[in-house]
């Protein structure tokens, strides 16, 4: 099912530096039993006007990732305990609470993944955009009312002269995440982190606001961030691609590449257990076992004790990020890849 | 819109059947409703020449259908012990008790509403539990109990405040205190609760992705959500203060219905305490209705349904 974009056109120029770039990340949860890691470093660059898929697992730290950009996580029990997120030269971590709220929406934006709570039920869904327009720019009340109107009408909602006066229980799951969109991109962003932008919502829906999320990346030309499980999702949009497995980045690669030659095990199990048209396959293979959780984490490679591929050297050393022969991955004894 | 009119129809069905089992119960509670009217040398005839002259030997269903007939027309009779016009009563004692319940109320949500707020933006520090612990005594001790307490601290002790009477401000005071002390320990916990779990909501992260300032988040966002909750019982905390008035009324000697209502039922005096059962009950299924009115203005989801 899955087909390559075949147009996608790997990183962008040669020579531009990336937008945002986080620099060993490390998120922690306090438990009673003390902290626990579930971000573990994680180093990662988004490039200007490119569409950057995090994959992984739920539980693997993808939305703490995402979280910890905006500086929003649940703090506490949930903090950044170490390392940078660059942007245009600033760490957005040594921010000011009200250096950062200008960062949000007005250059930074998120959308999460169920627009249903993810709306504030007992204001109008104008009133909303309206108050957050005013919050960042000095304008009118009506000027902040027409942005709204066309926005909402620049992200596919019908009628948005009307429909901007609606409250989100009038609207449909895939008209909420279209509000949700046009929220977040009414002062025209940079970055748009977008959390699993589909995932509650109808199939059907699920492919209209995809190509709703690409169109308006394009014709911003801004970066975007998008989290996912599904790799459906990941080979018709993005553009880069980084694998998420217990907290770090096991894997990065243009899409084309990574779909064609995965070299980390848990890449290539993810694409084993991926239903393929050309490929014709009895049964989908899951891979065995789970996340061990945070606490538990193997002293080697987290992924030794399902990876089929594993060798002494996996149980005792930690794989660090290599780059070989152009690509990057955190793997010892990586083997070509077969679809078995 | 349809379901304003079907909460005003379910109003009216329990004002008519509330009204029949008033004036069963009353008559049915036993005593001599005549005791304080005649004279203790009336003879058994002229008593049972008095009861058939004001119809209570008729069937109960008839008196019903009479006094109801009356009540219609605007005659709401007169008192048995002292023939006293009960419109009159309700004009006086009615005034009286709309004082002190609209203080009590005010003060139910003038102080509960913000203590729940700082409670729940100070959750888990000092603060919040010293709010706590008052909200538990609060509802912990009786109002017969506190009223005493009020009366010895601050009119026997202190000296600060008159122990009864009515109706100047500083008399005001100590009843409807006491008056809204539930209520207020109530709505403390009502608001802290609402607030918290709408802290949580996913829309709030959504308001904070959108820049906006945690003031506003708090003040205005959750504040409005938690407030549906908040409005929707505040039907209840008006029964609350109109049963509540009984007691404190009687206590602190505030002319109010409630203690027009006690010395009434005490005295079998049918029609007065039928007529005041009925103001009392009228206000209470009132005020739950117009809390539904509210209920559905402040939530949008219900708006249009």
């Amino acid at each position: 099912m899955p087909e390559v974009a075949s147009d996608s056109t790997a990183i962008s120029a040669a020579g531009a530096g990336p937008i945002l770039s986080m620099r060993g990340l490390r998120t922690s949860v306090s438990t009673r039993d003390g902290a626990v890691d579930v971000v573990r470093g994680v180093s990662l660059d988004l490039y200007p006007n490119e569409v950057l898929c995090l994959v992984g697992e739920s539980g693997c730290g993808k939305t703490i990732t995402a979280l910890s950009i905006m500086r929003l996580l649940p703090t506490p029990p949930v903090r950044v305990r170490d390392g940078q997120i660059l942007f245009r030269d600033r760490d957005l971590l040594g921010l000011s609470d009200r250096e950062m709220r200008k960062v949000r929406s007005e250059e930074i934006s998120m959308i999460f993944q169920d627009p249903l709570t993810s709306l504030d039920p007992v204001f109008s869904i104008g009133s909303v955009m309206t108050e957050v327009i005013k919050t960042h720019r000095d304008v009118s009340r009506s000027v902040a009312h027409q942005m709204s109107v066309d926005i909402l009408d620049a992200v596919g909602i019908p009628d948005p002269h009307r429909r901007i006066n609606s409250y989100p229980h009038e609207l449909s799951g895939g008209m909420r995440q279209r509000v949700m969109i046009g929220m977040a991109l009414v002062l025209d962003p940079e970055i748009l982190v977008a959390d699993e932008p589909t995932t509650a919502l109808d199939v059907t829906v699920q492919a209209q606001i995809l190509e709703q999320l690409l169109e308006e990346q394009r014709e911003r030309q801004m970066s975007m961030l998008l989290i996912t499980h599904d790799l459906a999702i990941v080979a018709s949009v993005a553009d880069r691609v980084a694998v998420m497995y217990a907290g770090e980045i096991v894997e990065e690669a243009p899409v084309h590449e990574l779909f064609e030659d995965p070299k980390h095990p848990y890449t290539q199990g993810l694409l084993r257990a991926l239903p393929h048209a050309s490929i014709k396959r009895d049964v989908l293979v899951p891979i065995p076992g789970r996340v061990p959780p945070p606490q538990m984490m193997p002293p080697g490679c987290y992924f030794a004790p399902r990876c089929p591929d594993a060798i002494e050297l996996c149980w005792d050393g930690h794989p660090e990020h290599f780059d070989r022969d152009g690509r990057t991955y955190r793997c010892f004894n990586s083997q070509p890849f077969h679809q078995r | 819109m349809r379901r304003i009119a079907s909460r005003t129809v379910y109003t009216v069905i329990v004002l008519v059947l509330s009204s029949i089992a008033v004036f069963y119960a009353i008559r049915l509670s036993g005593g001599d409703a005549l005791a304080a009217r005649l004279p203790a040398s009336a003879t058994a005839e002229q008593r049972e020449a008095f009861r058939e002259l004001i119809g209570l030997n008729d069937a109960i269903y008839v008196q019903y259908f009479d006094y109801v007939g009356r009540l219609v027309t605007g005659d709401l009779g007169n008192s048995l012990t002292n023939n006293a016009s009960i419109s009159a009563m309700l004009v006086e004692h009615g005034r009286n008790s709309l004082i002190l319940g609209v203080a009590s109320f005010f003060l139910v949500f003038a102080i509960g509403v913000p203590l729940g707020i700082l409670a729940s933006v100070r959750r888990n520090t000092w603060t919040d539990g010293g709010i706590m612990s008052f909200s538990v005594a609060a509802m912990a001790v009786p109002n017969f109990w506190l009223a005493l307490l009020g009366v010895w601290l601050f009119a026997s002790t202190l000296r600060l405040l008159p122990s009864a009477g009515c109706c100047s401000p500083r008399q005001l005071v100590l009843p409807a205190v006491v008056l809204a002390m539930e209520g207020i320990a109530l709505t403390v916990r009502m608001t802290r609760s609402a607030m918290l779990e709408n802290l949580s909501q996913d829309f709030v992260r959504t308001l904070r992705a959108g820049g906006l300032s945690e003031l506003r988040i708090v003040g205005k966002h959750v504040f409005r959500n938690a407030l549906v909750p908040v409005i929707s019982l505040a039907g209840l905390r008006i029964g609350q203060i109109v049963g509540y008035a009984l007691v404190v009324e009687t206590i602190f000697g505030w002319p109010g219905l409630g203690q027009v209502l006690v010395n009434a039922v005490l005295r079998r005096d049918y029609p007065v305490a039928q007529f005041f059962s009925l103001v009392l009950i009228t206000v209470v299924v009132l005020s739950n209705w117009l809390a539904d009115i509210g209920y559905t203005l402040a939530n949008p989801r219900l708006r249009r349904t």
